[in-house]
């Protein structure tokens, strides 16, 4: 059993007077594996280092399993932590590195041989026991980090960006891995990331945080689709959603008013629409901009005259960079790598406006399409 | 007919830096062997020719100087007063520094200064000050008198190059400690001190060296014969009226041979201790 429950958890460093941590509430569940995304400084390692027992919470609670542990001492907490160091003791080798917690834990000496050779030959380890972690290579100091928690058994385990370290082909095959494990191991996982990449492949869920706030929390793929917010927004997705500011008009049938565009707003629902009062900020992923329509006689599909700026190919695909006629904002398309447009060319381009967003320009929060 | 060349350009590019090794090695060099030589030979052999290498190796003179003058009483003096002084500036040296370099306290800062304010007092003067309260305490004159004075004076450099090591150790090791179980004071143990071993060579070492020659606190803090520490011992062999260079040297050897051994078996580790985070 591992379920871990913040209620209104917040953190202020001694001397700053801005909170770095503000009202954050989740629950992870039992087995759960939770991806807390952010960019730097938006207080996900404060949240962790918290839940750790290494930072005094400022206010709120932290519980497991329904018992508050906000007075427990980090190492009567029962959580084990990858640190983004690996923090591997340097003067031990391996095998008394994976040792080092259960020896504190009294666990007798058989028992520390056992689970010890156990981890090591899950992760691979085994050749490696006598050596110190300056004899290591990167890939395998992860894998002593990940074994150290594994081999407590703990109820929750803590990761604080443990793949930052690695070059990019170790951190994918890495990164199978820890999912694999986790998936085996079923102990609840609070991993801490500022690479979306790991966020959308690795979590069950995933809470976004900016400024020491929660953003948004859900499953990968649905907070992708359905940001709360303008943050959420720019925030996942490479290249960013665009977005454009629009003009609301509620007076008959809502229509959306981009430069010279004028888009149909039937997506969503009109008291929405009028509560916004008239400014929106209109977004689209570049991969619902497209160079002809995906699904011709769909009249949700609009075509939109553009300038091109520029043309990026990326070898797979190729990225267009885009002026909305009569508006000063620039957009990205994702286009085929057999697009044949070049700067300065005038096009026409289609806009999938069943996919598209809108946000109130007030609030930054989203307004929620109307479901079908 | 290239490479040779090369070479000889190579020679002349260095050869300042060679005759500056060079001098500075008979600089430092030369006087040590000079009493070397001068230690086994006999105080008329070295009037007569000062310079000379020994003719007849005269051993038997370090048995002379050991029993003639009390040698063993100093030699024994001086190894419990710097062994139990060393040990102490060890531990609460590296004690203080996991501190200072770990922990954030109120008043951690003025600690800090406060310690480290000692490193630009100058001996000559505490002296008075320090005669006074040892003889307050009935120190004055004892061989534990001397140790806590030797304590004193060199915590603030020992805790100094200590701290500055110390807080170079990742911050997420102790963390890691934190979360694998470990009390305060385990942490210390398991993790400070076994990856700090370099700089405590260090201090150990320098520590040794410098006690183990200390003159002016000896000289005043300690009176009777059976008290003195090997530099006062030393003087013995300069009488006011004649001066025996011959046993001087042997003296000196002895005195010499406990520093030579330890910086020959800590050298290594001790530089690696002093340049450490300097090409990190």
């Amino acid at each position: 059993m591992g379920e871990v429950a913040l209620n209104r958890l917040s953190k202020r460093y001694p001397g700053s007077s801005d909170f770095a941590v503000k009202e954050v509430s989740l629950t992870v569940a039992d087995g759960e594996f939770m991806v807390l995304l952010g960019p730097s400084g938006c207080g996900k390692s404060s949240v962790l280092r918290m839940i750790a027992g290494l930072e005094p919470i400022t206010g709120g609670t932290i519980a497991i399993d329904g018992k508050v542990i906000n007075g427990v001492a980090a190492r009567d907490r029962d959580i084990a932590m990858v640190f983004q160091s690996y923090a591997l003791y340097p003067h031990m080798d391996v095998f008394d590195n994976l040792a080092f917690g259960l020896r504190r834990r009294d666990v007798p000496r058989p028992e520390i041989e056992r689970r010890v050779r156990n981890v090591a030959a899950k992760l691979g380890l085994t050749p490696f026991l006598k050596r110190k972690p300056h004899a290591l290579s990167g890939g395998q100091r992860q894998r002593v980090a990940l074994g150290r928690a594994i081999v407590r058994d703990p109820k929750v385990f803590l990761f604080d960006e443990p793949l930052s370290n690695l070059d990019a082909g170790l951190r994918v095959t890495t990164r199978n891995e820890l999912i694999r494990q986790q998936h085996e191991i079923g102990t609840t996982t609070i991993y801490v990331t500022h690479d979306q990449v790991e966020a959308m492949t690795m979590g069950d869920r995933i809470c976004i945080m900016d400024k020491g706030e929660v953003m948004q929390i859900g499953p990968p793929l649905s907070v992708y689709r359905d940001p709360a917010n303008t943050f959420v927004a720019r925030f996942l997705g490479s290249p960013p959603m665009n977005l454009v500011p629009a003009v609301v008009e509620t007076n008959a049938a809502p229509r959306l008013r981009i430069g010279g565009i004028v888009l149909p707003a039937a997506n969503w629902p009109a008291d929405r629409l009028h509560a916004c009062g008239g400014k929106g900020l209109f977004g689209i992923r570049p991969e619902d901009i497209y160079e002809a329509s995906p699904r011709p006689g769909d009249d949700r599909v609009r075509p939109v005259p553009a300038t091109v700026i520029a043309v990026e190919p990326l070898g797979a695909e190729t990225l267009l960079l885009l002026s909305i006629e009569g508006t000063a904002e620039e957009v990205t398309a994702r286009s085929g790598r057999e697009t044949r447009l070049r700067p300065g060319e005038r096009t026409t381009v289609m806009l999938d406006t069943a996919a598209a967003h809108l946000f109130d320009a007030a609030t930054t929060r989203a307004i929620e399409r109307t479901t079908p | 007919m290239e490479a040779p060349s090369h070479l000889w350009f190579g020679y002349v590019r260095r050869s300042p830096l060679i005759l500056f090794v060079l001098v500075y090695t008979i600089i430092s060099g030369g006087p040590f062997l000079w009493v070397v030589s001068m230690s086994l030979r006999t105080t008329p052999e070295i009037f007569a020719s000062p310079y000379t290498l020994p003719t007849r190796l005269h051993w038997e003179k370090f048995a002379e100087a050991w029993t003639r003058s009390n040698y063993s009483t100093y030699f024994w003096n001086s190894t419990i007063v710097v062994v139990t002084a060393v040990v102490l500036l060890t531990v609460i040296g590296a004690m203080v520094a996991h501190c200072l370099a770990r922990y954030r306290f109120r008043g951690s800062r003025l600690v800090r200064f406060v310690i480290l304010t000692g490193l630009i007092l100058p001996p000559q003067l505490l002296i008075l000050s320090l005669f006074q309260i040892l003889l307050e305490f009935d120190l004055y004159n004892t061989l534990t008198g001397l140790i806590l004075v030797y304590v004193s004076g060199h915590l603030a450099v020992t805790v100094y190059i200590l701290e500055g090591f110390f807080a170079q150790i990742p911050q997420d090791l102790f963390d890691a400690a934190r979360m694998d179980g470990y009390s305060d004071f385990e942490i210390f143990r398991k993790i400070t001190l076994p990856i700090g071993t370099p700089a405590l060579f260090t201090t150990v070492t320098l520590n040794f060296i410098i006690l183990w020659n200390e003159f002016l606190y000896a000289v005043v803090l300690l009176t009777e014969d059976d008290k003195r520490t090997l530099p006062l011992g030393i003087m013995h062999f300069m009488g006011s009226h004649q001066l025996d260079v011959g046993m001087l040297a042997t003296g000196l050897m002895i005195a010499i041979a406990p520093i030579i051994f330890l910086y020959a078996l800590f050298s290594e580790t001790m530089i690696k201790g002093m340049t450490a985070g300097a090409v990190r």
